[in-house]
Protein backbone atom coordinates (compact mmCIF):
# COMPACT_ATOMS: atom_id res chain seq x y z
CA UNK A 1 0.00 0.00 0.00
CA UNK A 2 1.27 3.24 -0.85
CA UNK A 3 1.83 6.14 2.11
CA UNK A 4 -1.03 8.63 2.57
CA UNK A 5 1.55 11.40 2.63
CA UNK A 6 4.01 10.40 -0.35
CA UNK A 7 0.88 10.42 -2.53
CA UNK A 8 -0.93 13.56 -0.77
CA UNK A 9 2.64 15.83 -1.41
CA UNK A 10 3.34 14.32 -4.89
CA UNK A 11 -0.60 15.26 -6.15
CA UNK A 12 -0.02 18.80 -4.32
CA UNK A 13 2.77 19.27 -6.27
CA UNK A 14 1.62 18.35 -9.39
CA UNK A 15 -1.65 20.57 -8.96
CA UNK A 16 0.40 23.06 -8.46
CA UNK A 17 2.32 22.55 -11.73
CA UNK A 18 -0.76 21.83 -13.33
CA UNK A 19 -2.15 25.27 -11.74
CA UNK A 20 0.93 27.32 -12.80
CA UNK A 21 0.67 25.98 -16.62
CA UNK A 22 -2.75 26.39 -16.74
CA UNK A 23 -2.06 30.36 -15.49
CA UNK A 24 0.93 30.63 -18.14
CA UNK A 25 -1.25 29.57 -21.20
CA UNK A 26 -4.24 30.88 -22.85
CA UNK A 27 -5.58 32.92 -25.56
CA UNK A 28 -2.74 35.01 -24.44
CA UNK A 29 0.35 33.94 -23.02
CA UNK A 30 1.24 35.22 -19.56
CA UNK A 31 4.47 35.80 -18.38
CA UNK A 32 4.36 34.56 -14.75
CA UNK A 33 7.36 35.83 -13.05
CA UNK A 34 7.12 39.34 -14.83
CA UNK A 35 3.86 40.45 -16.34
CA UNK A 36 3.03 43.62 -18.30
CA UNK A 37 0.13 45.47 -16.95
CA UNK A 38 -2.00 44.16 -19.65
CA UNK A 39 -0.47 40.47 -18.29
CA UNK A 40 -1.54 41.43 -15.08
CA UNK A 41 -4.83 42.42 -15.42
CA UNK A 42 -5.71 39.36 -17.53
CA UNK A 43 -4.19 37.57 -15.27
CA UNK A 44 -6.37 39.07 -12.28
CA UNK A 45 -9.73 39.48 -13.63
CA UNK A 46 -9.90 36.52 -16.07
CA UNK A 47 -7.26 33.96 -15.92
CA UNK A 48 -6.70 33.73 -12.16
CA UNK A 49 -10.59 33.38 -10.96
CA UNK A 50 -11.03 30.38 -14.06
CA UNK A 51 -8.81 28.01 -13.17
CA UNK A 52 -9.28 28.64 -9.42
CA UNK A 53 -13.27 28.03 -10.51
CA UNK A 54 -12.17 24.71 -12.38
CA UNK A 55 -10.01 23.58 -9.34
CA UNK A 56 -12.72 23.84 -7.01
CA UNK A 57 -15.47 22.34 -9.60
CA UNK A 58 -13.31 19.36 -9.97
CA UNK A 59 -12.24 18.83 -6.38
CA UNK A 60 -16.05 19.26 -5.49
CA UNK A 61 -17.71 16.85 -8.22
CA UNK A 62 -14.69 13.97 -7.01
CA UNK A 63 -16.03 14.45 -3.41
CA UNK A 64 -19.26 14.32 -4.30
CA UNK A 65 -18.70 11.16 -6.40
CA UNK A 66 -17.00 9.67 -3.49
CA UNK A 67 -19.67 10.56 -1.43
CA UNK A 68 -22.18 8.95 -3.45
CA UNK A 69 -20.35 5.57 -4.15
CA UNK A 70 -19.79 5.12 -0.18
CA UNK A 71 -23.45 5.74 0.64
CA UNK A 72 -25.38 3.78 -2.53
CA UNK A 73 -22.48 1.27 -1.86
CA UNK A 74 -21.81 1.49 -5.48
CA UNK A 75 -18.78 2.05 -7.63
CA UNK A 76 -20.60 3.52 -10.68
CA UNK A 77 -22.23 6.26 -8.53
CA UNK A 78 -21.42 9.79 -9.16
CA UNK A 79 -23.38 13.67 -9.73
CA UNK A 80 -23.57 12.60 -13.38
CA UNK A 81 -24.69 9.12 -13.47
CA UNK A 82 -26.86 9.56 -10.65
CA UNK A 83 -28.90 12.37 -12.57
CA UNK A 84 -28.23 14.55 -10.16
CA UNK A 85 -26.20 17.27 -12.54
CA UNK A 86 -28.80 16.94 -14.77
CA UNK A 87 -31.17 17.71 -12.76
CA UNK A 88 -29.58 20.58 -10.97
CA UNK A 89 -29.27 21.95 -14.29
CA UNK A 90 -32.52 21.66 -15.02
CA UNK A 91 -33.05 23.94 -11.58
CA UNK A 92 -30.70 26.49 -12.52
CA UNK A 93 -32.11 26.96 -15.84
CA UNK A 94 -35.70 27.38 -14.56
CA UNK A 95 -34.58 30.17 -12.15
CA UNK A 96 -32.83 31.77 -15.16
CA UNK A 97 -36.33 31.56 -17.11
CA UNK A 98 -38.26 32.83 -14.27
CA UNK A 99 -36.02 35.86 -14.19
CA UNK A 100 -34.38 35.34 -10.90
CA UNK A 101 -30.54 34.60 -10.99
CA UNK A 102 -29.66 35.47 -7.90
CA UNK A 103 -31.57 31.91 -7.13
CA UNK A 104 -29.55 29.21 -9.07
CA UNK A 105 -28.18 28.01 -6.46
CA UNK A 106 -31.41 27.38 -4.44
CA UNK A 107 -33.25 26.06 -7.27
CA UNK A 108 -30.96 23.93 -8.67
CA UNK A 109 -30.33 22.21 -5.66
CA UNK A 110 -33.84 21.77 -4.93
CA UNK A 111 -34.38 20.60 -8.41
CA UNK A 112 -31.00 18.18 -8.06
CA UNK A 113 -32.48 16.57 -4.63
CA UNK A 114 -35.85 15.82 -6.27
CA UNK A 115 -33.84 13.77 -9.33
CA UNK A 116 -31.75 12.34 -6.36
CA UNK A 117 -34.87 10.89 -4.35
CA UNK A 118 -35.97 9.79 -7.38
CA UNK A 119 -33.45 8.05 -8.76
CA UNK A 120 -32.54 6.01 -4.88
CA UNK A 121 -36.04 5.44 -4.86
CA UNK A 122 -36.47 3.43 -8.16
CA UNK A 123 -33.08 1.87 -7.47
CA UNK A 124 -32.62 0.91 -3.63
CA UNK A 125 -33.33 -2.30 -1.91
CA UNK A 126 -32.90 -2.14 1.82
CA UNK A 127 -30.03 0.97 1.40
CA UNK A 128 -28.12 -0.91 -1.26
CA UNK A 129 -28.56 0.69 -4.45
CA UNK A 130 -28.26 -1.49 -7.21
CA UNK A 131 -25.89 -0.42 -10.26
CA UNK A 132 -28.00 -1.11 -13.18
CA UNK A 133 -31.05 0.21 -12.04
CA UNK A 134 -29.33 3.39 -10.98
CA UNK A 135 -27.63 3.73 -13.92
CA UNK A 136 -31.24 3.59 -15.92
CA UNK A 137 -33.01 5.69 -13.40
CA UNK A 138 -30.02 8.16 -14.05
CA UNK A 139 -30.24 7.87 -17.73
CA UNK A 140 -33.92 8.26 -17.54
CA UNK A 141 -33.46 11.62 -15.13
CA UNK A 142 -30.76 13.02 -17.65
CA UNK A 143 -33.03 12.36 -20.19
CA UNK A 144 -36.20 14.45 -18.98
CA UNK A 145 -33.52 17.15 -17.47
CA UNK A 146 -31.76 17.55 -21.37
CA UNK A 147 -35.14 17.46 -22.83
CA UNK A 148 -36.68 20.47 -20.41
CA UNK A 149 -33.52 22.54 -20.75
CA UNK A 150 -33.97 21.99 -24.78
CA UNK A 151 -37.47 23.20 -24.57
CA UNK A 152 -36.23 26.10 -22.17
CA UNK A 153 -33.68 27.21 -25.10
CA UNK A 154 -36.40 26.89 -28.00
CA UNK A 155 -39.12 28.75 -25.91
CA UNK A 156 -36.60 31.73 -25.08
CA UNK A 157 -34.08 32.86 -27.15
CA UNK A 158 -32.32 34.93 -25.00
CA UNK A 159 -32.72 34.37 -21.43
CA UNK A 160 -31.09 30.77 -21.52
CA UNK A 161 -27.51 32.11 -22.93
CA UNK A 162 -26.29 28.70 -24.46
CA UNK A 163 -27.47 25.14 -24.07
CA UNK A 164 -24.35 24.10 -24.72
CA UNK A 165 -22.85 25.68 -21.68
CA UNK A 166 -25.52 23.83 -19.50
CA UNK A 167 -25.07 20.18 -21.36
CA UNK A 168 -21.33 20.40 -21.77
CA UNK A 169 -19.86 22.59 -19.25
CA UNK A 170 -17.61 25.17 -19.16
CA UNK A 171 -15.76 27.75 -16.99
CA UNK A 172 -16.12 30.86 -19.00
CA UNK A 173 -18.53 32.32 -16.67
CA UNK A 174 -15.93 32.35 -13.88
CA UNK A 175 -15.74 35.61 -11.42
CA UNK A 176 -14.41 36.16 -8.54
CA UNK A 177 -17.74 35.81 -6.46
CA UNK A 178 -18.69 32.90 -8.14
CA UNK A 179 -14.73 31.30 -7.67
CA UNK A 180 -15.31 32.38 -4.12
CA UNK A 181 -18.86 31.01 -3.23
CA UNK A 182 -17.63 27.77 -4.60
CA UNK A 183 -14.78 27.82 -2.24
CA UNK A 184 -16.73 28.36 0.63
CA UNK A 185 -19.17 25.88 0.09
CA UNK A 186 -16.42 22.80 -0.57
CA UNK A 187 -15.10 24.23 2.96
CA UNK A 188 -18.26 24.08 4.34
CA UNK A 189 -18.88 20.15 3.08
CA UNK A 190 -15.45 19.41 4.02
CA UNK A 191 -16.19 20.64 8.13
CA UNK A 192 -19.60 19.10 7.63
CA UNK A 193 -18.04 15.52 7.06
CA UNK A 194 -14.60 15.19 8.11
CA UNK A 195 -15.60 13.93 11.86
CA UNK A 196 -17.96 11.66 9.51
CA UNK A 197 -15.19 9.70 7.70
CA UNK A 198 -14.88 6.72 9.51
CA UNK A 199 -18.56 6.50 9.84
CA UNK A 200 -18.53 6.53 5.71
CA UNK A 201 -16.39 3.39 5.46
CA UNK A 202 -19.06 1.51 7.67
CA UNK A 203 -22.04 2.64 6.14
CA UNK A 204 -19.94 0.64 2.48
CA UNK A 205 -21.73 -2.46 4.78
CA UNK A 206 -25.08 -3.50 4.54
CA UNK A 207 -27.49 -1.33 6.60
CA UNK A 208 -27.75 -4.54 9.20
CA UNK A 209 -24.24 -4.41 9.93
CA UNK A 210 -23.55 -0.92 9.74
CA UNK A 211 -26.31 0.05 12.49
CA UNK A 212 -25.17 -2.93 14.73
CA UNK A 213 -21.49 -1.60 14.18
CA UNK A 214 -22.99 2.08 16.20
CA UNK A 215 -23.62 4.01 12.86
CA UNK A 216 -26.81 6.06 12.49
CA UNK A 217 -27.24 5.26 8.70
CA UNK A 218 -30.22 6.78 7.96
CA UNK A 219 -29.40 10.25 9.78
CA UNK A 220 -25.72 9.72 7.94
CA UNK A 221 -27.10 8.92 4.54
CA UNK A 222 -29.43 12.44 4.38
CA UNK A 223 -26.62 14.35 5.68
CA UNK A 224 -23.77 13.21 2.63
CA UNK A 225 -26.88 13.29 0.12
CA UNK A 226 -27.48 16.86 1.01
CA UNK A 227 -23.80 17.52 1.01
CA UNK A 228 -22.76 15.39 -2.50
CA UNK A 229 -26.56 17.09 -3.77
CA UNK A 230 -24.57 20.59 -2.49
CA UNK A 231 -21.62 20.54 -4.13
CA UNK A 232 -23.14 19.09 -6.98
CA UNK A 233 -25.65 22.03 -7.59
CA UNK A 234 -23.51 24.88 -6.98
CA UNK A 235 -20.65 22.99 -9.17
CA UNK A 236 -22.92 22.96 -12.04
CA UNK A 237 -24.96 26.31 -11.55
CA UNK A 238 -21.27 27.84 -12.14
CA UNK A 239 -20.28 25.75 -14.70
CA UNK A 240 -22.80 23.66 -15.99
CA UNK A 241 -22.46 19.71 -16.57
CA UNK A 242 -19.58 18.30 -16.22
CA UNK A 243 -19.54 14.48 -17.06
CA UNK A 244 -18.18 11.40 -15.15
CA UNK A 245 -15.25 13.00 -13.16
CA UNK A 246 -16.87 12.28 -9.90
CA UNK A 247 -16.91 8.74 -11.24
CA UNK A 248 -12.96 8.73 -12.73
CA UNK A 249 -11.14 10.22 -9.92
CA UNK A 250 -12.23 7.92 -6.60
CA UNK A 251 -11.57 4.93 -8.85
CA UNK A 252 -8.04 6.14 -9.72
CA UNK A 253 -7.54 6.88 -5.88
CA UNK A 254 -8.76 3.05 -5.34
CA UNK A 255 -6.26 2.08 -7.89
CA UNK A 256 -3.92 3.85 -5.66
CA UNK A 257 -5.12 1.24 -2.45
CA UNK A 258 -6.55 4.39 -0.83
CA UNK A 259 -9.94 2.88 -0.28
CA UNK A 260 -10.95 4.53 3.40
CA UNK A 261 -12.40 7.69 3.28
CA UNK A 262 -9.72 8.86 5.09
CA UNK A 263 -7.14 9.02 2.42
CA UNK A 264 -9.59 8.42 -0.67
CA UNK A 265 -11.26 11.69 0.04
CA UNK A 266 -8.16 14.05 0.72
CA UNK A 267 -6.50 12.54 -2.42
CA UNK A 268 -9.71 12.58 -4.44
CA UNK A 269 -10.00 16.60 -3.66
CA UNK A 270 -6.37 16.97 -5.33
CA UNK A 271 -6.87 14.91 -8.06
CA UNK A 272 -10.36 15.93 -9.54
CA UNK A 273 -9.03 20.04 -8.77
CA UNK A 274 -5.68 18.85 -11.27
CA UNK A 275 -7.85 16.80 -13.68
CA UNK A 276 -10.36 19.76 -14.43
CA UNK A 277 -7.42 22.28 -14.53
CA UNK A 278 -6.11 20.37 -17.20
CA UNK A 279 -9.08 19.79 -18.91
CA UNK A 280 -10.24 23.30 -19.10
CA UNK A 281 -6.59 24.43 -20.46
CA UNK A 282 -6.96 21.56 -23.05
CA UNK A 283 -10.29 23.11 -23.77
CA UNK A 284 -9.11 26.51 -24.02
CA UNK A 285 -6.27 25.84 -26.35
CA UNK A 286 -7.05 22.76 -28.36
CA UNK A 287 -8.31 24.73 -31.52
CA UNK A 288 -5.45 26.64 -33.00
CA UNK A 289 -8.19 29.22 -34.36
CA UNK A 290 -9.00 30.50 -30.19
CA UNK A 291 -12.56 29.10 -30.03
CA UNK A 292 -13.12 26.91 -27.16
CA UNK A 293 -14.29 23.72 -26.93
CA UNK A 294 -16.69 23.05 -23.92
CA UNK A 295 -14.62 21.10 -20.98
CA UNK A 296 -17.05 18.86 -20.55
CA UNK A 297 -16.54 17.79 -23.85
CA UNK A 298 -12.88 17.10 -22.39
CA UNK A 299 -14.04 14.46 -19.31
CA UNK A 300 -17.01 13.20 -21.07
CA UNK A 301 -14.38 11.89 -23.71
CA UNK A 302 -11.87 10.80 -21.07
CA UNK A 303 -14.62 9.44 -18.70
CA UNK A 304 -16.64 7.63 -21.60
CA UNK A 305 -13.46 5.83 -22.52
CA UNK A 306 -12.93 4.88 -18.51
CA UNK A 307 -16.58 4.10 -18.16
CA UNK A 308 -16.04 1.59 -20.79
CA UNK A 309 -13.19 0.11 -19.26
CA UNK A 310 -14.95 -0.26 -15.94
CA UNK A 311 -17.60 -2.14 -17.49
CA UNK A 312 -15.53 -4.41 -18.83
CA UNK A 313 -13.06 -4.82 -16.57
CA UNK A 314 -15.52 -5.32 -14.06
CA UNK A 315 -18.40 -6.95 -15.48
CA UNK A 316 -18.15 -10.10 -13.41
CA UNK A 317 -18.34 -7.44 -10.06
CA UNK A 318 -21.27 -5.30 -11.54
CA UNK A 319 -23.40 -8.89 -11.94
CA UNK A 320 -22.20 -9.94 -8.67
CA UNK A 321 -23.53 -6.78 -6.93
CA UNK A 322 -26.81 -6.36 -8.77
CA UNK B 1 -26.87 -9.89 31.94
CA UNK B 2 -30.08 -10.37 30.14
CA UNK B 3 -33.99 -10.28 31.40
CA UNK B 4 -36.72 -10.09 28.91
CA UNK B 5 -40.45 -10.49 30.35
CA UNK B 6 -43.41 -10.72 27.96
CA UNK B 7 -41.72 -9.43 25.26
CA UNK B 8 -44.12 -9.34 21.67
CA UNK B 9 -42.48 -8.70 18.38
CA UNK B 10 -44.38 -8.32 15.35
CA UNK B 11 -42.29 -8.55 11.98
CA UNK B 12 -44.89 -8.10 9.21
CA UNK B 13 -47.12 -11.23 9.65
CA UNK B 14 -44.77 -12.91 12.03
CA UNK B 15 -45.15 -12.85 15.51
CA UNK B 16 -42.43 -13.73 18.22
CA UNK B 17 -43.94 -14.54 21.67
CA UNK B 18 -41.40 -14.48 24.79
CA UNK B 19 -42.96 -14.84 28.29
CA UNK B 20 -39.88 -14.81 30.39
CA UNK B 21 -35.62 -15.53 29.55
CA UNK B 22 -32.63 -14.55 31.90
CA UNK B 23 -29.36 -14.87 30.56
CA UNK B 24 -26.35 -14.65 32.53
CA UNK B 25 -22.74 -14.81 31.64
CA UNK B 26 -20.51 -17.60 31.94
CA UNK B 27 -23.55 -19.59 29.00
CA UNK B 28 -22.32 -20.78 25.53
CA UNK B 29 -26.50 -20.63 24.40
CA UNK B 30 -27.49 -22.48 21.38
CA UNK B 31 -30.08 -21.27 19.51
CA UNK B 32 -32.16 -23.66 17.71
CA UNK B 33 -35.29 -24.33 15.67
CA UNK B 34 -36.70 -24.86 11.80
CA UNK B 35 -36.49 -22.30 9.38
CA UNK B 36 -38.97 -19.58 10.40
CA UNK B 37 -39.35 -20.56 13.89
CA UNK B 38 -38.27 -16.40 15.29
CA UNK B 39 -34.43 -16.95 15.43
CA UNK B 40 -33.40 -14.28 13.87
CA UNK B 41 -35.85 -12.29 14.68
CA UNK B 42 -35.31 -12.79 18.45
CA UNK B 43 -31.58 -11.77 17.77
CA UNK B 44 -32.81 -8.34 15.88
CA UNK B 45 -35.31 -7.33 19.00
CA UNK B 46 -32.16 -8.15 21.03
CA UNK B 47 -30.29 -5.62 18.81
CA UNK B 48 -32.85 -3.34 19.46
CA UNK B 49 -33.81 -3.80 15.22
CA UNK B 50 -37.37 -4.39 15.88
CA UNK B 51 -39.70 -2.03 17.89
CA UNK B 52 -41.19 -4.55 20.70
CA UNK B 53 -43.67 -4.86 23.62
CA UNK B 54 -42.34 -6.03 27.32
CA UNK B 55 -39.87 -5.19 29.57
CA UNK B 56 -36.06 -6.00 28.32
CA UNK B 57 -33.46 -5.31 30.53
CA UNK B 58 -29.23 -5.22 29.57
CA UNK B 59 -26.95 -5.36 32.45
CA UNK B 60 -29.94 -4.21 34.54
CA UNK B 61 -30.83 -1.35 32.26
CA UNK B 62 -34.46 -0.86 30.68
CA UNK B 63 -32.81 -1.58 26.54
CA UNK B 64 -34.57 1.53 25.53
CA UNK B 65 -32.98 4.16 28.24
CA UNK B 66 -29.52 3.06 26.49
CA UNK B 67 -27.99 5.33 24.04
CA UNK B 68 -27.89 3.84 20.83
CA UNK B 69 -23.85 4.19 20.86
CA UNK B 70 -23.71 2.15 24.19
CA UNK B 71 -26.51 -0.52 22.95
CA UNK B 72 -23.69 -1.35 20.22
CA UNK B 73 -20.64 -1.02 22.62
CA UNK B 74 -22.76 -3.59 25.15
CA UNK B 75 -24.19 -6.35 21.78
CA UNK B 76 -21.72 -7.56 19.01
CA UNK B 77 -23.77 -8.79 16.17
CA UNK B 78 -22.71 -10.94 13.36
CA UNK B 79 -25.78 -11.10 11.00
CA UNK B 80 -26.45 -14.02 9.09
CA UNK B 81 -25.38 -12.27 5.97
CA UNK B 82 -22.47 -9.42 5.35
CA UNK B 83 -22.39 -7.48 2.00
CA UNK B 84 -19.45 -4.68 1.25
CA UNK B 85 -19.22 -3.47 -1.97
CA UNK B 86 -15.66 -1.86 -0.84
CA UNK B 87 -12.04 -3.15 -1.09
CA UNK B 88 -11.12 -2.20 2.41
CA UNK B 89 -8.19 -4.52 3.58
CA UNK B 90 -8.53 -6.94 6.29
CA UNK B 91 -6.98 -5.66 8.88
CA UNK B 92 -9.44 -2.51 8.58
CA UNK B 93 -12.21 -4.47 8.42
CA UNK B 94 -11.93 -6.13 11.73
CA UNK B 95 -10.59 -2.49 13.38
CA UNK B 96 -13.80 -1.29 12.51
CA UNK B 97 -15.48 -3.62 14.64
CA UNK B 98 -14.71 -1.51 17.36
CA UNK B 99 -15.97 1.77 15.50
CA UNK B 100 -18.71 1.68 18.74
CA UNK B 101 -15.56 2.09 21.49
CA UNK B 102 -13.98 5.28 19.77
CA UNK B 103 -14.78 9.20 19.77
CA UNK B 104 -16.59 8.30 16.17
CA UNK B 105 -13.85 9.78 14.38
CA UNK B 106 -10.63 8.58 15.08
CA UNK B 107 -9.22 4.73 16.29
CA UNK B 108 -6.87 4.68 19.14
CA UNK B 109 -3.39 2.65 19.44
CA UNK B 110 -5.12 0.50 21.58
CA UNK B 111 -7.83 -0.48 18.75
CA UNK B 112 -5.12 -1.11 16.53
CA UNK B 113 -3.03 -3.81 19.12
CA UNK B 114 -6.69 -5.31 20.02
CA UNK B 115 -7.29 -5.88 15.99
CA UNK B 116 -3.67 -7.52 16.17
CA UNK B 117 -4.54 -9.72 19.29
CA UNK B 118 -7.94 -10.91 17.86
CA UNK B 119 -6.03 -11.75 14.03
CA UNK B 120 -3.36 -13.92 15.79
CA UNK B 121 -6.26 -15.50 18.00
CA UNK B 122 -8.30 -16.20 15.04
CA UNK B 123 -5.08 -17.58 13.51
CA UNK B 124 -5.62 -15.26 10.19
CA UNK B 125 -2.82 -13.27 10.07
CA UNK B 126 -2.07 -14.63 6.37
CA UNK B 127 -5.15 -12.78 5.66
CA UNK B 128 -4.46 -9.62 7.03
CA UNK B 129 -3.62 -7.69 3.73
CA UNK B 130 -5.85 -8.69 1.12
CA UNK B 131 -8.50 -7.25 0.35
CA UNK B 132 -11.52 -8.93 1.82
CA UNK B 133 -13.15 -8.87 -1.92
CA UNK B 134 -10.93 -11.42 -2.75
CA UNK B 135 -11.51 -13.94 0.08
CA UNK B 136 -13.70 -17.08 0.05
CA UNK B 137 -16.64 -17.65 1.83
CA UNK B 138 -14.66 -19.25 4.80
CA UNK B 139 -12.26 -16.90 4.76
CA UNK B 140 -14.39 -14.37 4.84
CA UNK B 141 -17.08 -15.85 7.45
CA UNK B 142 -13.71 -15.65 9.70
CA UNK B 143 -12.62 -12.00 9.53
CA UNK B 144 -16.45 -11.17 10.28
CA UNK B 145 -16.30 -13.40 13.15
CA UNK B 146 -12.62 -11.37 14.34
CA UNK B 147 -14.56 -7.97 13.38
CA UNK B 148 -17.41 -8.72 15.81
CA UNK B 149 -15.15 -10.07 18.72
CA UNK B 150 -12.67 -7.48 18.22
CA UNK B 151 -15.42 -5.32 19.81
CA UNK B 152 -15.04 -7.42 23.24
CA UNK B 153 -18.66 -6.76 23.80
CA UNK B 154 -20.22 -8.58 26.85
CA UNK B 155 -23.22 -9.78 25.03
CA UNK B 156 -22.50 -11.35 21.55
CA UNK B 157 -25.39 -12.40 19.37
CA UNK B 158 -23.98 -14.79 16.61
CA UNK B 159 -26.49 -15.66 13.44
CA UNK B 160 -25.02 -19.15 11.98
CA UNK B 161 -21.20 -17.96 12.48
CA UNK B 162 -19.78 -21.35 11.31
CA UNK B 163 -21.43 -20.88 7.70
CA UNK B 164 -18.51 -22.12 5.02
CA UNK B 165 -15.86 -22.38 7.76
CA UNK B 166 -14.02 -25.58 7.19
CA UNK B 167 -13.74 -28.61 10.02
CA UNK B 168 -10.71 -27.97 12.07
CA UNK B 169 -11.63 -23.92 11.86
CA UNK B 170 -15.29 -24.98 13.20
CA UNK B 171 -13.77 -26.64 15.62
CA UNK B 172 -11.15 -23.57 16.97
CA UNK B 173 -13.95 -21.34 16.96
CA UNK B 174 -15.94 -23.00 19.18
CA UNK B 175 -12.82 -23.38 21.40
CA UNK B 176 -12.39 -19.78 21.29
CA UNK B 177 -15.91 -18.98 22.40
CA UNK B 178 -15.72 -21.42 25.06
CA UNK B 179 -12.64 -19.69 26.17
CA UNK B 180 -14.50 -16.15 26.29
CA UNK B 181 -17.64 -17.62 27.69
CA UNK B 182 -16.59 -16.26 31.14
CA UNK B 183 -16.97 -13.20 30.93
CA UNK B 184 -19.85 -12.72 28.34
CA UNK B 185 -22.94 -13.91 27.32
CA UNK B 186 -23.11 -15.75 23.99
CA UNK B 187 -25.83 -17.01 22.03
CA UNK B 188 -25.50 -18.59 18.67
CA UNK B 189 -27.89 -19.61 16.14
CA UNK B 190 -27.01 -23.55 14.55
CA UNK B 191 -28.25 -25.74 12.81
CA UNK B 192 -26.16 -28.69 13.96
CA UNK B 193 -28.26 -30.43 16.89
CA UNK B 194 -24.88 -32.23 17.54
CA UNK B 195 -22.29 -29.45 17.94
CA UNK B 196 -25.28 -27.70 19.78
CA UNK B 197 -25.83 -30.71 22.28
CA UNK B 198 -21.87 -31.14 22.37
CA UNK B 199 -20.44 -28.28 23.11
CA UNK B 200 -23.09 -25.70 24.23
CA UNK B 201 -24.49 -25.24 27.73
CA UNK B 202 -28.18 -24.19 27.26
CA UNK B 203 -30.87 -24.71 24.27
CA UNK B 204 -33.20 -22.10 23.53
CA UNK B 205 -35.34 -23.85 21.02
CA UNK B 206 -38.21 -21.78 18.86
CA UNK B 207 -41.17 -22.81 17.45
CA UNK B 208 -43.54 -21.08 15.32
CA UNK B 209 -42.67 -17.48 17.18
CA UNK B 210 -42.61 -19.67 20.27
CA UNK B 211 -39.74 -20.15 22.81
CA UNK B 212 -40.59 -23.50 23.92
CA UNK B 213 -37.57 -24.69 25.59
CA UNK B 214 -35.04 -22.86 27.49
CA UNK B 215 -33.01 -25.55 30.02
CA UNK B 216 -29.58 -27.47 29.82
CA UNK B 217 -29.28 -30.80 28.16
CA UNK B 218 -30.85 -32.42 31.19
CA UNK B 219 -34.75 -32.12 29.43
CA UNK B 220 -33.53 -32.89 26.12
CA UNK B 221 -34.85 -36.33 24.87
CA UNK B 222 -34.94 -37.80 21.82
CA UNK B 223 -38.74 -37.71 21.63
CA UNK B 224 -38.71 -34.21 22.06
CA UNK B 225 -35.71 -33.66 19.35
CA UNK B 226 -38.48 -35.35 17.14
CA UNK B 227 -41.37 -33.88 17.93
CA UNK B 228 -39.58 -29.83 17.67
CA UNK B 229 -37.18 -30.46 14.70
CA UNK B 230 -39.87 -32.98 12.45
CA UNK B 231 -37.18 -35.46 11.75
CA UNK B 232 -36.16 -38.69 13.07
CA UNK B 233 -32.97 -38.85 15.27
CA UNK B 234 -30.86 -41.25 17.61
CA UNK B 235 -29.72 -39.75 20.58
CA UNK B 236 -26.25 -41.39 21.86
CA UNK B 237 -24.46 -40.36 25.14
CA UNK B 238 -20.80 -41.25 25.13
CA UNK B 239 -18.16 -39.86 27.89
CA UNK B 240 -21.15 -37.49 29.48
CA UNK B 241 -21.56 -36.19 26.20
CA UNK B 242 -24.53 -36.27 23.88
CA UNK B 243 -24.32 -37.09 20.10
CA UNK B 244 -27.23 -36.49 17.58
CA UNK B 245 -27.75 -38.79 14.70
CA UNK B 246 -30.10 -37.47 12.32
CA UNK B 247 -31.92 -40.51 10.08
CA UNK B 248 -34.63 -38.47 7.82
CA UNK B 249 -38.56 -37.57 8.08
CA UNK B 250 -39.98 -38.38 10.89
Amino acid sequence: MLKKPLVILTSLTGLLVIAAIALMNGAVEIDLMNPTPIQKEILLSVRAPRVLLAGLVGASLAFSGALFQYVMKNPLADSFTTGVSSSSAMGAVLAIMAGVVGLIPFFSLTSGLIGLYAVYRISSVKGSVRPITMLLAGIVIHTFAAAVISLMKFLSDDSVSSIIFWLMGGFQAASLTNTLIMAITLLFSILVLYREFLSLDIISFDDTTAVSSGVDVNKLRRKVFFIAALLTAISVGYAGIIGFVGLIIPHLARMLRLIKASDLIPVSLLFGAAFMISSDLVARTALSDGRELSVGIITSFVGGLFFLYLLIKRKRELDYFD
Amino acid sequence: MIELNNIAVRRGGFNLMIESLSLEKGEMVAVLGNNGSGKSTFLSMLTGFLKFQGSYRLQGNEFGSIGFREQNRLIGLLPQKTELNMPFDVFYIIQTGRFPLTNGYRYRREDLQATERIIELLDIEHLKDRSYKELSGGEKQRVLLARILNRESPVLLLDEPLNGIDLRHQHETVGLLRRMKKEKAILVVMHDLSLALREFDRFLIFEKGRLIYTSGKEQISRERLVDIFDVEVDLLEKDGKLYVHTRGKT
